[in-house]
């Protein structure tokens, strides 16, 4: 089998190398393909390409046309008009059973960055369906997608590795949030600033069905890019006091250097509020309340940063306990996709092996019957049987060798000799 | 089938229970199937005593006896509780649940089993006929007013037992996901704004049947411990339906803490009435018309 995976990840490349190499539209990688298409015709080609890594699987017939790392490489550089030594040694190469478990590993998020988490595996069919779409896929790369796919599933079921949050945002929406509510499109989000947590925070809200969203930040014009983002409202700042009695979740971000909301003031928010939970996500370093305030009201519940990163650590602990289950169905996978593979490779040798000898068989036997006019079919049943025994004895040691060397890897010299030694073309 | 007794399923539910409270440390799918199979057999087994006793009796199990009728909430609560348990596998329900199925079951042993003859005291049949509809209306109606009380009782200790993991910031541990707030709040709420009005509905229909009995010379007093008992525990539950709904700024704990002290004051008060007047205890002055009725029965037949 001739099968290569050339590739960087966030483990061997920076973000800027990551974001030099990425296809960032489905047109860039039509294009891709197009110009793989080109360069390697006999070639089948799967582009992998996320913010964490860039990915070029590659598969053919005969080894003599497998693209060298090199050669993809400079793929790469001319694609993105780029420097090759700008990242040539970022890049790593696997090929064989290697590449197949690699990608294994790469579907079940073993490899990810956030282990276990889900994205992966429909981005990975994405970028199947996408080649299959540009008629850059073959029989190996058809098989190995559909494989991984199979295994990522496998892994999923059998394994706790996706089970717990492990991001800040999503511990906060996850497993405290949807705690608190029921649901969240009767529920109004205030966001206070408009970092990157408050985006990501919203995200995951967004997710939870959240509809009216109000985003305050000393900022107007940031405020105004997130919540137009996210089909929310900005307010001025001076009005964070009415809509934090108007929220229902309140996650705030600010960059400010002490708290923005002590307890005398939030006291008197909670005095005009009806007495339902008020969900508040810290996400401040150094906190935006002040940690007292989560004792004001049985009905506040106030998270910050260390409380929820407590939470995440718990959870990836929990998932690093499965990352060897994970391996072991990965490695168990993997042995089980080469085996197949190599019994598909050696399967149209044993059938011409088969046929050759019992077409001679059958050609001397017809000879032998016509000159034995005295026997009667039951005997001409028991002596055709006890040929075909005789050939199945012959047969059995070399086949018995093939299926052994397969088990190993591509038994090219073994079919080479049994092509040469009992004259079987290709 | 005719030699299925209590310790049967009462065997059931301790297993059941047992096997519950491993949810505390390793939640495993094999104790889960464990569980539910002990739980339904414990179900199968007081369902087949349950109709048994009818048969015994000639009557449907709430009317039969006091044993009878807790039987039966006991068994409700074991249909909800294997219903739930089924659909959502990390909902501890069964923990906080079944031990008040078992001290239901217990506390049955403890009352009386004699068949209530208050329902077959007239020997018109159209009469008596219509006496048991009556007593029937009157039993469903607690029975099922009770069944809430149950319910609400154990949203309750849900709702406080996840505020507490939220205010604690504990991550939520496998087997022990509890719903959101909002929704225990929301179904307590249900569950108290419907079993009040059943059990006062209830009640009313038990105060009419009473009357209507004493015009038919049957020696009822309302004056008994275990009336009185009843209609102080529906006057404390007004009391407390009242205010929920007319509270204007209370937390969904604190609801939560005053349905706990409400209805937990509400089940041990009514248990212990009906054990302490059961004819399996030597308390004579707590004997009531449940069970002195039934002795007087032929004497007061004209």
């Amino acid at each position: 089998m001739n099968l290569q995976v050339v590739y960087c990840n966030h483990q061997t490349a920076t973000l800027d190398v990551r974001e030099k190499l990425a296809f960032s539209s489905e047109d860039q990688l039509i294009r891709a393909y197009d110009d793989l298409r080109a360069r390697f015709p006999k070639t089948e080609a799967v582009v992998l390409s996320t913010c964490n890594r860039v990915e070029l699987y590659t598969s053919q017939e005969s080894p003599d046309e497998a693209p060298t790392q090199q050669q993809i490489a400079q793929f790469f550089a001319e694609f993105h008009k780029i420097r090759l030594d700008d990242f040539v040694d970022d890049l790593l190469e696997r090929t064989g059973p290697d590449a197949v478990r690699h990608l294994f590993e790469v579907v079940s998020s073993i490899d990810s960055m956030v282990l276990g988490e889900p994205q992966i595996v429909s981005q990975v069919k994405e970028a199947y369906d996408l080649a299959l779409k540009n008629e850059s896929c073959g029989p190996l790369t058809n098989a190995l997608f559909q494989g991984a796919l199979r295994v990522s599933a496998r892994v999923r079921t059998e394994t706790k590795l996706a089970e717990g949050r492990v991001s800040i945002a999503s511990v906060a929406v996850g497993e405290f949030g949807k705690s608190i509510f029921d649901r969240f499109d009767d529920k109004t989000v205030l966001v206070i600033g408009a970092g990157e947590m408050a985006e990501e925070t919203l995200r995951y809200l967004k997710d939870e069905g959240v509809r009216k969203i109000i985003v305050i930040n000393r900022s107007p014009r940031r405020a105004e890019q997130l919540a137009s983002a996210f089909g929310g409202t900005s307010q001025p700042y001076e009005e964070l006091d009415r809509w934090m009695v108007a929220a229902d979740v309140i996650v705030s971000t600010t960059g400010a250097d002490r708290p923005i909301v002590d307890v005398p003031r939030f006291s008197k928010i909670i005095e005009q509020k009806e007495a339902q939970p008020i969900f508040i996500l810290d996400l401040g370093a150094p906190r935006d309340f002040e940690p007292a305030v989560g004792d004001i009201d049985d009905n506040v519940f106030l998270y910050d940063i260390d409380s929820l990163e407590q939470t995440c650590e718990q959870n990836r602990a929990k998932r690093s306990r499965e990352v060897e289950r994970a391996r072991r169905l990965v490695e168990d996978e993997t042995e089980k996709f080469m085996h197949d593979v190599y019994h598909q490779a050696t399967g149209p040798i044993v059938k011409r092996l088969r046929e050759e000898w019992h077409d001679i068989k059958d050609r001397e036997l017809e000879l032998l019957f016509n000159k034995l006019h005295h026997i009667d079919g039951e005997d001409k049943r028991m002596i055709e049987q006890s040929i075909d025994r005789v050939i199945n004895k012959l047969l059995h040691p070399p086949l018995k060798a093939l299926k052994q060397e397969a088990r190993q890897g591509p038994p090219h010299g073994l079919i080479d000799a049994l092509k040469r030694l009992f004259h079987l073309g290709d | 089938m005719a030699n299925v007794s209590v310790v049967c399923f009462l065997a059931s539910y301790v297993v059941a229970f047992g096997l519950e409270l491993t949810r505390l440390f390793r939640w495993m799918s094999i104790s889960r199937a464990a569980m539910l199979l002990a739980g339904l057999a414990g179900l199968v087994a007081h369902t087949i005593y349950l109709l048994n006793r009818a048969s015994q009796t000639g009557m449907p199990p709430l009317l039969s006896s006091t044993h009878d009728w807790m039987l039966v909430l006991a068994w409700l609560a074991i249909v909800f509780y294997l219903f739930l348990s089924a659909v959502d596998r990390d909902l501890p329900v069964g923990l906080l649940l079944l031990p008040l199925v078992l001290v239901l079951i217990g506390s049955a042993y403890w009352v009386s089993y004699l068949p209530n003859s208050v329902v077959s005291l007239n020997e018109d049949v159209v009469q008596e006929r219509a006496i048991q509809n009556w007593a029937m209306i009157h039993v469903s109606l607690l029975v099922f007013g009770i069944a809430g009380v149950l319910l609400a009782f154990v949203l309750s200790l849900m709702y406080v037992w996840q505020h507490y993991r939220l205010k604690h910031k504990r991550t939520i541990r496998d087997g022990l996901a509890l719903p959101s707030l909002e929704k225990l709040a929301r179904l307590n709420w249900w569950a108290v704004i419907v079993s009040v009005p059943l059990l006062t509905l209830g009640m009313g229909v038990g105060v009419g049947l009473g009357l209507y009995l004493q015009k038919e010379a049957v020696e009822i007093s309302f004056a008994d411990p275990v009336i009185v008992g009843h209609g102080m525990i529906w006057l404390a539950l007004m009391g407390f339906f009242i205010w929920l709904c007319l509270k204007r700024r209370s937390t969904g704990k604190h609801v939560a803490w005053m349905t706990i002290w409400s209805f937990g004051f509400l089940l041990v008060t009514l248990i212990g009435l009906q054990v302490l007047s059961g004819e399996n205890l030597p308390f004579e002055s707590w004997k009531t018309w449940h069970t002195e009725v039934q002795r007087t029965v032929p004497a007061m037949r004209v």
